[in-house]
């Protein structure tokens, strides 16, 4: 009963967090059709927004949406300084790894100018310990769990039950029809950094409260990111949150059974095999568009 | 003058070739204007760039007075002025629905969506029947009628076609016909590409004929045309 429990928490944590990671990735896949490697430091520069923030004793519930606010602005500077001038390139996909590193690279060492190497931690969004069945969880792991999927589904209605969701769907599909409706292709574009740097910023006050602060800590969980959308397949976001809880579970799975030490090589064995299987992804169709 | 496109030596292309080369014509002066020519001549670039996608290098595109060389095909398709494009292969993982959602996303469009909505449904009423079906899966045919019922969803002020039969086997190419010719019947003054000169001529009273990037002939209303003449236009006399 105690094993399950812990597994059932550590999962349902775990996946929290590589799903809102993983869905950033996702959506601008999906929108633009590069990988953004920005996006871990995304994350990490959201948690330091939010540890300034907070020095400055600002309350935690303006400090969330504020950094969110921030980080989307961040986002779409990045995406209109590393990415736009590149669109329409035959090798956009291979450039955009090397800017959107490059991009990392810079900013991880302005915040290390910025707020030095002492690691941080920010407060947690809530207070305290409980039991549940005994089992002893603390009360910001559990608003992580519970805030996620309401996060997780606004972002689905956004996409799938308003316009301008349709129209972020559709861009990535074919640009010249898009064009011909009239949509914003480079607005669009725009929309899709901003809102998976604001989801990454999200992660990373997640993070930063439970765990400290540097400014290397977005590379794992980008590399985990990049795991959940490549297990889960790139041609919605329902699949990489899927793969992001399931592969939380896995490692709950493991790490209580094998320890730690054994989890990431068992990952990695897992989808290996499931790329020689399904080449495509768990729940992935053969081509990109979001839904 | 309102609702006339007024093309005026206009030069465009791709990379350093020059497809257009100092095009002149006017459309909508003389109801529909159908465009006929050879192979790689320069119909659909001159389409492009009416609408936007093609930059203009020179001269001038009116339309009902506003100059619209080199505006965003957004904000030209903001004035009414739409286009279904050649093949178009639409958003494969989009509904039918969806499809035409997004058709009204101008806000001129927009305040007309219901109405739009019922005539392309009444001008292709299998589209209603297959609201919910994705377009990768609809066939050529079907995914034609898609483009034209999305373009109407932009609510048109003048409407172009770029052959919007290509490649369609003889009864679904009637019955697209016959839906263009409606549509021109509602009162949208009509742009319309294609091989089919048949069809074009029952369609159009003003014929140009487009090759090597420039006019090479002009056939106005009251010029009787019969197929012979313009098939002897088409391979010079
Ligand atoms: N994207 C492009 N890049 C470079 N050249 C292009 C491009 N699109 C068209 N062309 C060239 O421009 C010329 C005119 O092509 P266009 O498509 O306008 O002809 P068309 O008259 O519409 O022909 P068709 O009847 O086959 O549709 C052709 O030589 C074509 O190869
Ligand atoms: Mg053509």
């Amino acid at each position: 009963m105690d094993a399950a429990l812990q597994i059932l928490f550590g999962g349902l944590f775990q996946g929290s967090l590589f799903a809102m990671m993983a869905v950033g990735l996702a959506l601008i896949w999906t929108t633009i059709g590069v990988f953004n490697f920005s996006h871990g430091v995304m994350m990490m520069l959201g948690a330091y927004v939010a540890w300034q923030l907070s020095a400055w004793s600002i309350p935690l519930f303006i400090v969330l949406p504020a950094t969110m606010l921030i980080m989307a602005g961040v986002g779409w500077l990045l995406q209109a300084s590393v990415v736009r001038p590149l669109i329409g390139r035959p090798n956009i996909v291979l450039v955009v790894v090397i800017t959107t590193l490059a991009a990392a690279s810079l900013v991880e060492n302005g915040v290390l100018e910025i707020w030095g190497p002492r690691s941080k931690q920010l407060p947690t969004l809530i207070e305290g310990n409980t039991q549940i069945l005994g089992v002893g969880v603390s009360m910001h792991q559990i608003a992580i769990i519970l805030i996620t999927p309401v996060i997780l589904g606004a972002l689905w209605l956004f996409l799938n039950r308003t316009r301008l969701g349709l129209a972020l769907r559709a861009v990535a599909q074919n640009e010249d029809a898009s064009l011909l409706v009239g949509l914003n292709v480079t607005a669009l574009y725009g929309l899709a950094f901003a809102i998976a740097a604001a989801l990454a910023a999200l992660a990373g006050i997640f993070m930063g409260g439970y765990r400290f602060m540097s400014p290397v800590m977005g590379a794992d969980p980008l590399l985990k990111a990049l795991i959940v959308v490549v297990f889960g397949g790139l041609s919605s976001i329902s699949g990489p949150i899927f793969a992001a809880y399931l592969i939380g579970f896995f490692e709950a799975i493991c790490s209580y059974y094998f320890g730690l030490y054994w989890t990431p090589a068992l990952l990695f064995a897992v989808l290996i095999l499931m790329l020689m299987i399904k080449p495509e992804g768990l729940f992935g169709a053969k081509t990109r568009g979001l839904a | 003058m309102s609702g006339l496109l007024e093309i005026t030596n206009l030069t465009a292309g791709y990379g350093r070739i020059d497809v257009l080369h100092d095009l002149t014509m006017t459309i909508g002066a003389h109801g529909n204007v159908g465009l006929f020519g050879p192979n790689g001549h320069g119909k659909t670039t001159l389409l492009r760039a009416i609408s936007g996608l093609v930059k203009a290098r020179s001269g001038s595109i009116r339309f009902g007075g506003a100059d619209i060389a080199n505006q965003t095909p957004r904000s030209i398709v903001g004035l009414g002025l739409v286009h279904s494009s050649q093949g178009n292969r639409l958003f494969p993982d989009l509904t039918i629905g969806e499809c035409l959602a997004l058709g009204a996303y101008t806000p001129r469009a927009r305040a007309q969506e219901e109405a739009n909505r019922e005539r392309a449904l009444k001008i292709f009423p299998k589209l209603g029947e297959r609201w919910n079906q994705k377009v990768r899966t609809l066939s050529g045919g079907e995914r034609q009628m898609v483009s034209i019922g999305t373009a109407l969803m932009s609510n048109p002020a003048m409407l172009i076609l770029d052959e919007p039969t290509l490649g369609l086997a003889p009864k679904v190419k009637e019955e697209l016909c016959r839906a263009v010719l409606d549509i021109s019947a509602g009162g949208i003054p009509l742009v319309v590409v294609e091989q089919d000169v048949e069809f074009l001529l029952e369609l159009s009273q003003h014929l140009y004929l487009v090759n090597h990037g420039q006019v090479a002939a002009e056939i106005k209303p009251g010029q009787t045309m019969g197929h012979a003449d313009i098939m002897a236009l088409y391979f010079g006399q």
